[in-house]
């Protein structure tokens, strides 16, 4: 068997206090532009929010430790399933209670919920051009 | 999956945190493996296979009865 080090695991803990920094930085920059828009500073709102993009994509780029396991990879791929199963299911009961009632005049659709459903659309859409580009490639 | 992670690891005295850092993954997921809620990949299998020397049928068992503590 391998001996291990007895001693506390650094990179373990760098792999967490990077992942907290990772999404530490999206989250407070995310929360300082909508305190500054609310202030009424909205350029300065969005430069914040953008300077903790960056510093997020500057950690999970600058770092040699690996952020995400195969089992964070595992988790992703079945919480995508499962948000592409949900919008399928909104998308056909929605589109289809969208068209019959207008067919029968029965209740007007709004432009906000005609918007989500065309989204929904576009992102099907998307999906099937990721879904093809991964194919060619594996 | 049925595994003996836990029973080598304990037997090994080494703690999930270690045994992660070894094998390069996350303390959950060591985790999640001994409690058989995931089933690695068959990469990490062969990683932590070799970490105790032994083979990879040895440390899992998909037929869910074998004798994985010797």
């Amino acid at each position: 068997m391998t001996q291990v080090q007895r001693s506390p695991t650094p990179r373990l803990s760098r792999r967490r206090r990077y992942r907290r920094l990772l999404f530490g930085s999206i989250g407070a920059g995310v929360l300082a532009s909508l305190v500054l828009r609310f202030l009424d500073y909205p350029v300065l709102g969005e430069a914040v929010y953008w300077l903790g993009i960056v510093a997020a994509l500057a950690v999970w780029r600058g770092t040699d430790v690996a952020l995400f396991d195969e089992r964070d990879r595992s988790l992703e791929r079945r919480a995508s399933q499962l948000t592409m199963t949900v919008a399928a299911v909104i998308l056909v009961l929605g589109a289809s209670a969208a068209r019959l009632g207008a067919t029968l005049g029965l209740f007007e659709v709004s432009p906000f919920v005609s918007g989500a459903l065309y989204g929904f659309v576009g992102l099907f859409g998307l999906f099937a051009l990721c879904y093809l580009w991964v194919r060619a490639r594996t | 999956m049925k595994n003996g992670v836990r029973t080598r690891r304990e037997a090994a005295d080494l703690s999930q945190g270690e045994l992660a850092e070894a094998v390069g993954v996350t303390r959950q997921t060591i985790n999640a493996i001994e409690r058989e809620r995931y089933d690695p990949s068959l990469e990490l299998a062969f990683k932590l296979a070799a970490y105790f020397d032994c083979r990879v049928e040895d440390l899992f068992d998909p037929e869910l009865d074998g004798d994985l503590t010797a």
